[in-house]
């Protein structure tokens, strides 16, 4: 990602090159080479993405059976009547790996994962379905607001640098930034939804709610959403700001941006059109990537907050050896940072002539 | 094992936040939502999930913990007592240790209005039969056949075994003319469950259901709360600040947190279990009596249990009985009630019977290398862990190697089964019966190999004079002949050290008396507290309302 992100500062760099991002991409070959090539790896890490997918949860000591035993043994002891009807019940995997390989190869072609071990007897596609939405608005939402309001706080710090305009969102976010999420959710937990009362303190809505697509629900759900959103918010905000400040900086001292300026263009235009568009890059970047790997929730805000998303399920997947499950969500994870890392490459080609030789 | 922690992993953060509560001395303050009447009991029962599954079915792992208030047994075993309860059955006769004969109760009604009839229990039991995957007691490795008359259920067992008519008796009991038309019991979900209990299925959420009682409940008279709330999450900081009526949690520091919070809160935490050191005794030097008996002598059982339990469970007698609620059981002849007292010089002694001799502060074997030991414990089960690190300490102490290793929760189930571990953490005893507790310890039906899963017995004990008391127990029927190879089994656990006892694992009930009383407690223990399984039944028919 790090090689990635210093090219475009290159370009900013070279107004010569610059110029040229005006051009027809037609100057260093045929750019269906590029993608074509760009698709060949896709599909290949793409595969290696599925096997290591397939292999890993498989590594891990003891079966779904013995996770679930652990569980009930907890209650009270189990007999080996018990542990025979789990394996029934759970239709626990008897071929030998390769079997399940193949058997695995056809789930991931026809999306069908099969029955979890651990919420049998529900599907997967049920729980799946079920847990996404709720962290595709709350992280997927909350990442694209962070994104915006860091990216805008950081192109302020450097205009401004040196005066209070800077100094607060830059020390301020490192330090928010270094903040575990999980203090900063367990102190608004208990602050905002305990001691004060302001804010209900688990779930994604309310106790007797069901839901349904009716205003009552969306208000309830967003009532739900603040404390483990402002969470979310406060530990990413930093990276965005400090990001966004660090690129402007060198480009504010470039020569185009002094011509700008020079010329008497307005000192916001300036800020913006000028400068912030071409510092922006290696943000977009790490935002694409912050999106694809929003599907896979965030597992500590989740599970402080009892947020039914997708974290929460794949906590509970892994302690629970539940490998129709783990493979599910893993598989939506890779794939997803893979197509939102396909796409960066493929805009790239676009943006930076230079990276598709 | 027993109810030392349930979903400790998903309270653990809450656990911080309580601590961080107390370290701070910020009194949580209970504040009963205004909305729910008082004839509605708010209970912490179904904790861990905050999307819940419509699934009542009662032969699932992942059924809804209410489907134990809708579904009753012929007799419910109370596991603190060792008591029965007759239930839907008005009680049973063994004729010969081969039959049982279920007497069924007059008058009950399934919750649509139909009768409740010996052909319920018939059909039920022969639907366990035929889908393995509901039978999770395993009640069909003991039934040969079942048949019935119009008052009663005879069921001849296999091999003669009086201990079985227990287990089979606490088969949660369905209706035929609903169940017999489902295709696959193992998988059925049970959405609109129709029950013979207390409480029938209200309003379904998936954060949270409500029960409303059962009119036309066979003993309706006695059941105090008209509804039931359920939510489905139910941290630490939930239960202390919401107003709980009914709560199963350990809570740290539950004076402060728990009864501090007023609501005229109260707890009782009863043992449901002895938590024990399991040696291996299939490796040298476990195999070697001396050298347990110089480990036992070694630990400060109480020290192990303040460091677990913060000091709210006492020390374990070394005879696999739970007291003091099960007192009627222990062998008066074992001295001090079975508790080993910490000796460091008799240790010494029993060690070097075994060859063992301390120098300088290492205890050196014959081999001349330390006595080094590791013990396994779960990953994130806080509360072993605690202990465990206790009994390192104490045995360091005496010139012992001990290391400490925590895989995760399968992986240690898996080590225990494989018998792949020096010493293991584990629960014994509190089913509620003395045979199961006694057999699922020390029978050789389940001794396998190192490297081969064992059920049960995963110490690995092998002494043929404590099965010929068990197979002796199983055709006894007369109390005081089955009261006496009790004695002689705790003599044997007691003597042989087949476990190290620690600390007994409790029931972790927690209860409000604003608006209903009559809890079970330490002054009037007719029941375990705790809101699973089907001892709660007891309880909600028990409970008086305050207004």
């Amino acid at each position: 990602m790090t090689s990635v992100t210093a090219a475009p500062r290159g370009v900013d760099a070279d107004p010569e090159v610059d110029e040229k991002t005006e051009a027809p991409p037609s100057r260093s070959g045929n750019p269906w080479g590029y993608i074509l090539r760009k698709i060949g790896l896709f599909l290949l890490t793409l595969w290696a993405a599925v096997t290591v997918n397939f292999i890993l949860p498989r590594l891990m000591p003891g079966t779904p059976a013995d996770a679930a035993l652990a569980r009930l043994a907890q209650n009270g002891p189990v007999s080996e009547a018990t542990k025979a009807a789990i394996e029934a019940q759970l239709g626990v995997p008897t071929g030998n790996l390769f079997e399940q390989y193949i058997q695995y190869l056809g789930q991931v072609v026809t999306l069908n994962f099969g029955v979890s071990y651990t919420f049998y007897p529900q599907t997967v596609s049920e729980l799946v379905s079920t847990a996404l939405p709720y962290t595709l608005v709350l992280v997927g939402l909350v990442t694209i607001i962070a994104f915006i309001l860091g990216t805008l706080l950081g192109v302020l710090a450097a205009w401004k640098r040196g005066t209070w305009l800077d100094t607060l969102p830059t020390v301020g976010g490192a330090f928010m930034s270094a903040f575990p999420y999980f203090w900063t959710a367990l102190l608004l937990l208990f602050f905002a939804g305990y001691v004060w009362r302001l804010f209900p303190t688990s779930g994604a809505y309310g106790p007797t709610a069901t839901p349904a697509f009716t205003w009552d629900f969306f208000v309830d759900a967003l009532y739900h959403a603040i404390l483990p959103a402002v969470t979310i918010l406060i530990t990413s905000l930093g990276g965005w700001i400090l990001g966004m400040r660090n690129t402007m900086i060198p480009t504010l001292g470039d020569d185009y941006v002094a011509f700008a300026e020079a010329n008497g263009l307005k000192p916001r235009t300036v800020a913006l059109r000028y400068a912030a568009r071409n510092a922006i890059l290696p943000n977009l970047t790490s935002f694409g990537l912050a999106l694809g790997g929003v599907v896979g929730g965030s597992i500590l805000v989740e599970q402080v907050f009892g947020y039914p998303g997708v974290g929460y399920l794949l906590f509970n997947a892994v302690t629970n050896q539940d490998y129709p499950l783990m493979q599910a969500l893993f598989l939506m994870i890779t794939l997803s940072v893979l197509v939102a890392n396909f796409i960066v490459d493929i805009l790239y080609g676009v943006l930076d002539p230079r990276t598709r030789r | 094992m027993t109810q030392t922690r349930r979903r400790w992993g998903a309270a653990a953060l809450a656990v911080a936040a309580a601590t961080t509560l107390a370290a701070c001395s910020i009194q949580i303050q209970s504040a009963p939502d205004p909305s729910i009447p008082d004839d509605t009991m708010l209970i912490a029962a179904d904790t861990g999930s905050p999307m819940m599954e419509r699934n009542f079915n009662p032969y699932l792992a992942n059924k809804r913990v209410a489907s134990f208030y809708i579904y009753e047994p012929l007799v419910i075993l109370d596991n603190v007592t060792g008591e029965e309860f007759p239930w839907l059955a008005t009680g049973y006769e063994l004729p010969d240790p081969s039959t049982i004969v279920f007497t069924i109760r007059d008058g009950v009604t399934w919750q649509d209005g139909e009768p409740f009839t010996t052909d319920d229990v018939v059909f039920t039991l022969n639907m366990l039969k035929e889908f393995p995957a509901t039978d999770t007691q395993g009640v069909w490795g003991y039934i040969a056949s079942v048949e019935s008359d119009d008052t009663t259920v005879t069921i001849h067992l296999q091999n003669p075994d009086v201990p079985a008519a227990q287990l089979i008796a606490t088969t949660l009991i369905v209706p035929e003319h609903i169940w017999k038309d489902v295709d696959d019991p193992g998988s059925f979900r049970n959405p609109d469950p129709v029950g013979t209990g207390p409480y029938q299925l209200g309003n379904f959420a998936p954060q949270q259901y409500t029960m409303d009682k059962y009119e036309g409940y066979w003993q309706a008279d006695k059941v105090a709360a008209e509804h039931l709330i359920l939510p489905g999450s139910n941290t630490q900081l939930d239960i202390a600040t919401r107003g709980y009526d009914w709560a199963y949690s350990y809570i740290s520091d539950v004076d402060n947190v728990w009864v501090g919070a007023g609501n005229e809160n109260t707890y009782w935490f009863p043992p449901g279990g002895t938590i024990a050191l399991f040696p291996n005794l299939a490796k040298e030097p476990f195999d070697n009596l001396d050298v347990r008996q110089g480990l036992s002598l070694a630990l400060d059982r109480g020290a192990v249990g303040d460091a677990a339990a913060e000091g709210y469970m006492d020390e374990a007698g070394q005879t696999n009985i739970l007291l003091p609620y099960q007192q009627d059981d222990l062998d008066p002849s074992i001295p001090n009630s079975g508790l080993i007292e910490q000796n460091r010089d008799a240790a010494l002694e029993a060690f070097g019977r075994a060859g063992y001799t301390l120098q300088g502060d290492q205890l050196i074997g014959p081999d001349g290398q330390q006595l080094s030991l590791s013990i396994t414990t779960a990953n994130g089960y806080t509360d072993w862990l605690r202990g465990v690190q206790e009994v390192q300490r104490q045995w360091s102490a005496i010139g012992i190697d001990v290391k400490v290793s925590t895989p995760q929760p399968a992986a240690y189930q898996l080590a225990l089964r494989n018998g792949d571990y020096d010493f293991a953490m584990g629960g014994t005893g509190g089913t509620g019966s003395l045979f199961r507790d006694f057999n699922s310890l020390l029978s050789t039906d389940f001794l396998k190999p190192v490297g081969e899963e064992a059920s049960n017995n995963f110490e690995r004990y092998d002494n043929p004079d404590a099965q010929a008391l068990l197979d002796q127990y199983k055709v006894a029927l007369d109390d005081d002949e089955r009261r006496e190879i009790g004695y002689q089994l705790q003599q044997i656990v007691y003597n042989d050290l087949p476990v190290l006892a620690l600390y007994y694992g409790g029931s972790w009930g927690l209860m409000s008396n604003a608006k209903f009383t009559n809890w079970p407690s330490a002054d009037n223990p007719y029941a375990s507290p705790k809101t699973y399984e089907s001892t709660p039944l007891i309880v909600l028919t028990s409970l008086e309302a305050v207004k």
